[in-house]
């Protein structure tokens, strides 16, 4: 058994295709514009995005799918992150793993029936993010769990970090249900997410070292910075190539959760330091609202919300997790 | 992106198996000196006569003339089962073996590759200099032609084994007046030739593998020149990243398990406050489990650039991504014992000899091109970086 981690032309055309859409329906640039927040763009895309077979892509056909696997599905994700697409599209992806009823299978990958991320803060509490219009929300803490919306109590808004998102602090979590296989899975999407993130902020860094002059250079020809966006490729290669070689082995003899874990850690570490680093490479105008750095970010620092705990990822490669 | 499953390959990777397990030799390998050739010598013998040498190497010249995946299976194998280093054999296989393949002349191959499979002869780098080490195209060794011969004088460094080896593959300035880069041949040099002198350099952990190489008026004959006269930088550049990573899968396979002893020190020792095991203390976990992630992600970028291989003639700068990755984790990983392992790593010898492996670990950060050389190679080649100003200079 060999894992080859180059794309299949069939894969590379799935990519190509959601990318495509992406770059021209959901750019970063839409975000600037508060009525296109909060997951509110993607709403107004949304009979697109389910033409485009996202919900299901991943799920046998037997249960509604298209039948290709996880590694199409964490290739979709990363084009998500790519253009800090709502989290809820990638919720949405999930969520049909998680649904046992044929009915709400059926309706969460036609889209009629919609579905949002939360985060746990504590037993009482939690985020729900861009849950505008949402049913059900997926929670991963420890194991992972799909519930109407309603069983997370009265929701308030709140204003968090990432304003390009629409968060409300909930008055209940759910409860968790140990299911490690899924957990993993889903764990590996937003790992992905995440990898999108590390990839733009690298691009965004060298499209701008390359072309900003001082001194009467690019200041990409200074080491300092040069070095700096080395480091930012080699890490996002190293959260890819993890994620990717989790995603093609899941399920194949290879310890699944500890290959998932190992690719959550190094994803979020690559896009919140490629995210800082990104910053700094742009100075002054790095600082700026009117930069687009600012955005990837405060994503990273969401979406490293999503998976569970750090501590709970590093149990699992040790082998300690109860 | 996909599992490749082919019978054939899990037949060749049983078939593998089952020779190792039959044939790794048992006797401790020499740390040092002759005796370690002769053992690294004998090993690819017995190799040879198994039919395991030169997996991916042409059949007409010894080898098994298989695809880059039965070497991968065969590297894997091979460090499973604890099979000894390469060692003195390393160059001859990883690099000169390769760079005869894709650039020398039949009457080239035909004397030196099978030779170098059967275990008879070994081969040693003379590529930097004192004054040439990151800059290596500032190499002066001179190589004047007399007749059919060239007439060497100058002085490598860094030649790993340089005092045990049989040959050379040598880079020198055959034209002093052409811009740097044109001017460079590469040589293949007798190292019982006349004039030859060689000084073995102590390395900080104690071992004295590398060599400093003198040479005055040292002939050559023009008939080992590989490629063309003044076209050495060219040769020697195609194949610089032939390996792909591959030829470090043992020690790779070796770093994972370092990462697991540590886990398994973890689990026994009590924590640092004394309250409980380490491995239950939070800044504990964080290292150890990161090191684990890391090391799992160096296999995934090294499958990764295999399966580029798979695709591409000549392998791209990527390859830097995999060696940086290795040399920094190399070093974190064999450091971390000292502030897990407290005093007790201090100590030489022992089961496991923490500060050899520790001090060893520096080189993969620096030998083959330094971390920031490769950064630079990473930042220029990869991203399309600009070249810097003192670089851009000198390249004209």
């Amino acid at each position: 058994m060999i894992v080859d981690l180059t794309p299949t032309e069939d894969q590379r055309m799935i990519e190509g295709s959601v990318r495509a859409f992406l770059a021209g329906r959901l750019p970063v640039e839409r975000l600037r514009d508060p009525a296109n927040q909060g997951g509110a763009a993607e709403a107004e895309a949304w009979g697109e995005l389910v033409g485009l077979g996202l919900f299901g892509l991943g799920l046998a056909e037997a249960r509604g799918g298209l039948g290709l696997g996880l590694a199409e599905e964490a290739l979709v994700a990363r084009a998500l992150g790519l253009h800090l697409v709502s989290p809820s599209v990638l919720a949405q992806i999930i969520a049909p793993h998680l649904a046992e009823d044929d009915g709400l299978r059926a309706a969460l990958i036609a889209g009629g029936t919609r579905a949002a991320f939360a985060n746990r803060i504590d037993e009482r509490s939690g985020h729900l993010v861009d849950g505008e219009g949402a049913a059900y929300a997926v929670l991963l803490a420890g194991g992972i769990t799909i519930a109407a919306i309603d069983t997370l109590g009265r929701t308030e808004p709140v204003d968090a970090i990432d304003g390009t998102v629409r968060i409300r602090r909930t008055a209940a979590s759910l409860p968790i249900v140990p299911r490690a296989a899924q957990a993993d899975r889903a764990a590996l999407l937003l790992a992905a997410y995440l990898t999108g993130i590390a990839q733009a902020t690298r691009d965004m860094a060298v499209a701008y070292a390359a072309t900003r002059e001082q001194f009467g250079q690019p200041i990409g020809a200074f080491q300092a910075i040069k070095h700096m966006c080395a480091d930012m490729a080699t890490r996002a290669a190293a959260a890819e190539a993890q994620t990717f070689h989790a995603a093609v082995t899941f399920g194949r003899g290879f310890d699944d959760a500890a290959e998932a874990a190992a690719a959550v850690l190094l994803a979020e570490t690559a896009a919140l330091t490629n995210a800082k680093a990104n910053i700094q490479i742009h100075g002054g105008m790095g600082f700026t609202a009117e930069c687009d750095a600012h955005l990837f970010l405060k994503r990273a620092h969401l979406m490293a919300s999503l998976p569970g705990t750090r501590r709970l990822h590093q149990r699992r490669l040790l082998g300690t997790a109860s | 992106m996909r599992l490749i499953e082919s019978r054939a390959l899990d037949a060749f990777r049983d078939e593998c198996r089952a020779w190792l397990a039959d044939n790794v030799p048992r006797e401790k390998r020499p740390p040092d000196g002759p005796a370690m050739r002769d053992f690294d010598l004998a090993w690819q013998k017995r190799q040879y006569e198994g039919g395991w040498a030169g997996v991916s190497w042409p059949k007409d010249y010894g080898g098994r003339g298989l695809s880059v995946l039965e070497q991968l299976v065969w590297h894997e194998e091979y460090a499973r089962a604890g099979a000894p280093p390469s060692g003195s054999m390393f160059v001859a296989l990883s690099h000169a073996g390769p760079t005869l393949i894709v650039s020398g002349n039949e009457a080239q191959k035909a004397r030196h590759l099978p030779a170098i499979l059967r275990g008879e002869e070994n081969w040693c780098q003379g590529f930097s200099e004192p004054g040439a080490g990151s800059d290596l195209a500032a190499l002066k060794t001179r190589a004047v032609i007399d007749g059919d011969h060239l007439v060497v004088n100058g002085t490598k460094i860094w030649t790993s084994y340089g005092h045990l080896a049989t040959w050379q593959e040598l880079l020198v300035r055959t034209d002093p007046d052409l811009p740097r880069h044109k001017g460079i041949s590469w040589v293949i040099c007798d190292m019982r030739s006349p004039g030859i002198e060689i000084r073995p350099i102590k390395a900080m952990s104690g071992l004295t593998h590398f060599c400093q190489v003198f040479y005055d008026d040292v002939r050559i004959p023009l008939a080992n020149v590989v490629g063309e006269i003044n076209g050495g930088w060219r040769v020697a550049m195609t194949t610089l990243g032939f390996e792909r990573g591959t030829g470090t899968i043992a020690h790779q396979i070796e770093l994972a398990n370092t990462v697991d002893r540590l886990i398994a020190a973890a689990r026994a020792l009590p924590a640092p406050d004394g309250v409980g095991r380490a491995i239950d203390d939070g800044a504990v976990a964080a290292e150890l489990a990161t090191l684990r992630a890391e090391v799992l992600a160096l296999r995934s970028l090294t499958a990764a650039s295999v399966s580029r291989g798979m695709r591409e003639e000549v392998p791209g700068p990527e390859g830097n991504i995999v060696a940086l990755y290795f040399g920094e984790l190399s070093r974190r990983v064999h450091g971390y014992a000292f502030e897990l392992l407290g005093p007790r790593a201090l100590e030489r010898g022992g089961a496991h000899d923490w500060p050899l492996h520790y001090l060893e670990a520096y080189k993969w950060a620096i030998g083959g091109g330094t971390s920031e050389i490769r950064r630079n190679a990473i930042g220029e080649r990869v991203l399309g970086l600009p070249k810097g100003p003192t670089a851009r200079e000198a390249a004209r």
